[in-house]
């Protein structure tokens, strides 16, 4: 299928599936599984890429993706096991290290599993060779005896320390240190997701369910049973005297799973192209064959069979139904680069497009939508004169990039209760339904009424009950974000600043549904003179990572003398600029993971101002004798480089005012 | 469809109906959640502020670990999702004189604002469980509600601000503050979808200031410069001043006394708040009343009652809090999470100062601050990695290896690293950091608090 394609094209292919690996999703797996069948003459490529993704994943996503690695290992076998048991015990003890202790336990199954041949095939050797899983169990095991002494230790000390100090500790303290374990091991360790993340992933029960996704071939022990349920109490049972040749239900399961997937795809591929015989006649056959395995019970080897021509169908009906993450990134314009991160690189949406833009089901949409526009004022005035959509009594100035168009939205249209505005965006962004819970907007002159403020530091003064005061810190701010609950002035002043805000709401959540992909981890604390020198005012300044940017600059200055081709920085976190391409060779930079830095690096790289250079393309045109052609010659697109707010605020105003001159 | 097996290993959930509580104007619902459980709390109608920010309407929040009160001064309803350990609603509360408390000082703020002066340094003092870190909460809360730029500073080692137990910190909040999670979080290499606050932090390493004066006092001291400095340079914060927290060890005794004056005429402070005591009351009294702050304002004492709603927190679950900050300094909280990075360095690598042992520190039983400087008894030792400092946190400082003891001392936090490993034979040290890359090759300190957490990685 492959052949000819690159192999780091496979791999980044494969890494973005990956990368859309939240939860244990069987289907996924299998997908990738099969990916890596296909692929095996970029075995080394692939298995690098998921080795690279279990190392930087969250904790939370190291599972599904040691499931992979998992059912690669057992269902493809070499040439993986070869190239993933090299790195095994890293791979292995680096995730074991991150995650919880139920997440371990499944990872000590898993690991136990290895040390057998895989259930069911005639290969008699184990899943990974014995010394590779000796060296994991001896580490585990030395951990968990070093823990306990520790434990021992601790509490030892504790004592000596109590009486030493002569300080009597409250008893239930003592009673907790003569426990084995403290309280809170289990629970309050990793804490559980809340209902908003699971609704992000996958169902709660699947996620958290051992057997959710079983490697697909340990417990081939069962002899099928009509009653699934009965027979699956123990998802990991190892009894040894079970005869092998019959199948367990949940293969049985997995296997009318994946006809029904099968089916489904041949449906859309047979509705796509209804005179296709071959394809009516495999839906026909598919059909009976579903069938068949739902009234019947069929002795194993048929059983078998089916299964192999399942997986040779499903095998070849894959590249034609490419199935999501397969999809390669939309590649983003290169010419003028978005003028800001935008949830989808759609095409800049014209006149006509405009029913659309105004049916569309949420606001962050419209937004987002808006804000792409900005390059075509007329086209975004035009909403504004539909009579049936928006009020026209709106002044001219709500035409314009989102925040402005959202300044206009809460603060007038919202108010009306006949605008219907719909709620929850895709990307968690919950639109403000402001002003319905607080007291109608005071005229500007009100907004500030004139307080006495006659509160003494005396006891007594302190005491009285002043309800005028209190106001202040409602009413006297009406104009609430309903995202957090912070509260503006109804001044035209409060209006901006509000508008500004939700800006920032905006950008944060489209940023969290892009860093979701990528870890995120917790800064270094900046020294004193910088904490004396900062600012504290997140929604005015840009997302960009003030003092992660001031470390990639010195890194890259530190190793401007050496050669070119050697020199790197650490691939920047910030999704905008890490799609960006080297604005010389308009080519994309290479992720790899660096031991010596600890980090994943682009190579050969070199950050000038906001802009990453191939190092040896920059180093090729300064010799050319042009001193700094470059930082002229494209626009710094880059979120950092944007125009602070209000000059942007102006100057949109300022175009405003121009399109609405007749 | 169905997955065999899944039933069965569901977790057993005990399903509570979700209760409405129903507020009168003036009253406060307190609830205690357990580590471990969750309870989901959502403001149905009216408005209702946790610590002095205020809830959102229909948004819901999330607490675990958490003793806390919702208070409501128009009257709200609440709908609880969730088992609390306990809870009960309050009409008496002493928020009336807290929100004073507040309008008070803006009026100081306002006159600081139109003379160019700094705005009030706000010092809360009080027995242990009085409420101070609460009532600092809303002081901060309300100020930042009002429009303003408070600096929160945090002079208690036993609970973290922004940071982990042992540190003392300082932060300004021009945003609104977290609610489910203490103050918030510190700033991440991703968004964050509350504000994050960054913090200025010094590491102490131990859990009382009189256990070791020598430490405590000079950090203090740098911690006081740089928060004046900030207010000098930073305009929005200049008029508001700061609200500061203290340990509740120092409200009894000579030398908790002592530190108390220290931290008054290291901050300059200007307001004394008294939290639950009648007796540090008038001994505050005695000290401050009528005196001058070094910019001529005469420093006021004012005191304030407890709150009801105040519980003792027991040791063990102050231990939860503690390793739940650590926790969180590493592996985030519930809306982000974080991903720390193992990795292994080389015992050659690594340069640690251990906190010389409390019990050296002859210092506080002796009389006089004179004799600290004749006696200079050694802030730290310098140690190699030893299996002892298995399951250790190790501040990073920002001050060079080299650095004579009393630079690295008074050195601010890079930040922390928790030792996973100790291999003697490899000479390698298995770390936790906070985030990929190399180490700073910087000075670190081993402290003795907080404890060690055996249950993080091992």
């Amino acid at each position: 299928m492959s052949v000819g394609i690159p192999s780091d094209e496979v791999a980044e292919d494969y890494k973005n599936s990956l990368e859309d690996l939240t939860a244990n999703s069987r289907y996924e797996i299998s997908n990738l599984t099969v990916i890596a069948r296909e692929n095996t003459e970029h075995a080394m490529a692939i298995s690098r890429v998921l080795e690279n993704h279990i190392k930087s994943v969250p904790p939370d996503r190291k599972l599904p993706a040691l499931y992979v690695l998992d059912s690669v290992v057992k269902n493809v076998g070499t040439p993986y096991t070869l190239f993933l048991g090299r790195n095994l015990f890293n791979t292995f003890m680096g995730a074991y290290l991150l995650v919880n202790q139920q997440t371990r336990r499944k990872l000590d199954e898993m690991l136990k599993t290895w040390k057998e041949p895989v259930p069911g095939s005639q290969e008699t050797r184990p899943v990974f060779p014995h010394d590779t899983t000796r060296q994991i169990e001896t580490a585990l095991l030395k951990a968990r005896t070093s823990a306990l002494q520790q434990q021992q230790q601790h509490q030892f000390k504790a004592q000596q320390e109590m009486t030493a100090r002569g300080r009597p500790m409250p008893t239930l303290n003592t009673q907790w240190r003569n426990t084995p374990t403290p309280p809170q091991a289990n629970g309050a360790y990793y804490p559980p997701p809340p209902q908003g993340y699971s609704q992000r992933s996958v169902s709660n029960g699947n996620f958290q369910s051992p057997s959710a996704y079983p490697p697909p071939s340990a417990p081939r022990h069962h002899p099928p049973q009509p009653d699934h349920q009965q027979s699956y109490q123990q998802p990991y049972p190892q009894p040894p005297g079970y005869p092998q040749h019959s199948l367990p239900p949940q293969n049985l399961d997995s296997l009318k799973r994946d006809i029904a997937d099968l089916i489904g795809k041949t449906k859309a591929a047979f509705a796509s192209s209804p005179y296709d015989d071959t394809l009516r006649i495999r839906l026909q056959a598919l059909l009976d064959l579903q069938n068949i395995l739902n009234t019947r019970q069929l002795p194993s080897h048929e059983i078998q069979a089916i299964r192999d021509q399942v997986a040779q169908l499903s095998g070849n009906s894959h590249p034609p139904s490419v199935p999501p993450p397969y999809v390669p990134p939309p590649l983003v314009p290169q010419q003028q680069p978005p003028p800001r991160q935008s949830p989808a690189q759609g095409p800049t949406p014209q006149p006509g497009d405009l029913q659309a833009l105004l049916s569309s089901r949420n606001l962050a949409d419209i937004i987002a939508k808006a804000q792409r526009s900005t390059s075509t004022p007329p086209a975004t005035q035009t909403p504004y004169s539909q009579p049936q959509q928006v009020p026209t009594s709106y002044p001219p100035v709500s035409s314009g990039p989102g925040t402005d168009l959202m300044a206009m939205l809460r603060a007038q249209g919202l108010l009306r209760p006949n605008v219907n505005i719909p709620t929850n965006g895709p990307l968690g962004y919950v639109p403000p339904r402001s002003a319905t819970n607080t007291p109608p907007v005071l005229p500007a002159s009100l907004a500030r009424p004139p307080l006495i403020n006659d509160v003494e530091i005396t006891s007594a003064s302190l005491k009285l009950p002043r309800p005028h005061l209190i106001s202040t810190l409602y009413e006297a701010r009406p104009n609430q974000c309903s995202t957090c609950g912070r509260r503006f002035f109804a001044t035209e002043d409060g209006r901006e600043k509000k508008a500004r805000h939700l800006d920032w709401h905006f950008r944060t959540n489209q940023r969290l549904a892009d860093s979701a992909k990528r870890g995120q981890s917790r800064s270094w604390y900046v020294d004193e003179l910088e904490w004396i020198k900062s600012r504290d005012n997140p929604e005015d300044t840009p997302l960009t990572d003030a003092s992660s940017a001031a470390a990639q600059v010195a890194f890259a200055a530190s190793l401007a003398a050496a050669d070119p081709k050697k020199k790197h920085i650490p691939a920047p976190a910030d999704p905008t600029l890490a799609n960006q391409p080297c604005p010389i060779c308009q080519e994309k930079f290479a992720t790899v993971w660096n031991d010596e830095e600890q980090e994943f690096v682009w190579m050969d790289a070199i950050k000038l101002g906001n802009r990453v250079y191939h190092a040896s393309c920059h180093a090729e045109i300064k010799k050319d004798g042009g001193s700094t052609p470059l930082r002229t010659s494209t626009p710094d697109s880059v979120l950092g480089k944007r125009k602070s707010p209000s000059t942007w605020f102006s100057e949109i105003n300022a175009n405003n005012a121009k399109a609405f001159k007749p | 469809m169905s997955l065999p097996g899944l039933e069965l290993s569901a977790p057993v959930e005990t399903t509570v109906e979700p209760t409405v509580q129903e507020l009168k104007e003036g009253s406060e619902w307190r609830f205690e959640v357990a580590f471990g459980t969750q309870v989901e709390v959502k403001l149905l109608s009216g408005n209702a502020e946790l610590f002095g920010t205020e809830l959102v309407q229909k948004q819901p929040y999330t607490f675990t670990g958490t003793k806390a009160a919702i208070y409501t001064w128009h009257g709200c309803q609440l709908e609880v999702d969730g088992e609390c350990q306990s809870e009960y609603i309050a009409e008496e509360t002493p928020m009336i004189s807290y929100a004073n408390l507040h309008f008070a000082l803006e009026k100081l703020r306002e006159e600081a604002s139109t003379i160019g002066r700094d705005g009030p340094r706000v010092l809360v003092v009080g027995p242990e469980n009085a409420g101070k870190t609460s009532l600092v909460k809303l002081l901060t809360a309300y100020a930042t509600r009002s429009g303003r730029q408070p600096i929160a500073i945090n002079l208690d080692t036993k609970e973290g601000m922004l940071s982990i137990p042992g540190t003392l910190s300082a932060a300004a909040f021009s945003s609104i503050i977290d609610v489910e999670e203490g103050w918030g979080s510190s700033p991440t290499n991703g968004p964050s979808p509350v504000p994050v606050k960054l913090p200025l932090a010094y590491y102490m390493g131990l859990a009382n200031p009189e256990d070791k004066t020598l430490v405590y006092k000079p950090i203090m001291t740098r911690l006081a410069l740089s928060a004046l400095n900030r207010l000098q340079d930073d305009g929005e914060s200049r008029g508001t001043g700061c609200i500061i927290d203290t340990p509740g060890g120092i409200s009894h005794g000579k030398g908790g006394y002592e530190i108390i004056q220290h931290v008054v005429s290291e901050f300059s402070v200007s307001v004394v708040v008294v939290l639950g005591s009648e007796r540090l009351y008038s001994d505050m009294l005695r000290r401050f009343n009528g005196q001058k702050t070094s910019a001529g304002e005469t420093i006021a004492v004012i005191k304030l009652d407890k709150s009801g709603g105040c519980v003792d927190r027991d040791e063990a679950y102050l231990q939860q809090i503690r390793q739940a900050q650590i926790r969180e300094y590493f592996f985030g909280d519930a809306k982000s999470t974080l991903s720390p990075h193992t990795q292994q360095i080389d015992f050659s690598s690594t340069s640690i100062y251990r906190l010389a042992d409390s019990s050296t520190d002859l210092t506080s039983l002796l009389p006089g601050d004179a004799v600290e400087e004749s006696m200079a008894p050694s802030i730290f030792d310098k140690v190699e990695p030893s299996p002892q400092m298995q399951n250790a946190i190790i501040a990073i400082m920002h001050a060079d290896p080299s650095d004579p003891q009393e630079t690295i001392r008074d050195a601010s936090v890079i930040g922390f690293i928790y030792i996973a490993e100790v291999d003697e034979k490899r000479k390698k040290l298995k770390i936790l950091a906070p985030l990929s890359g190399k180490l700073p090759n910087k000075a670190m300190i081993w402290g003795l608090w907080p404890e060690g957490i055996t249950d993080i990685v091992g």
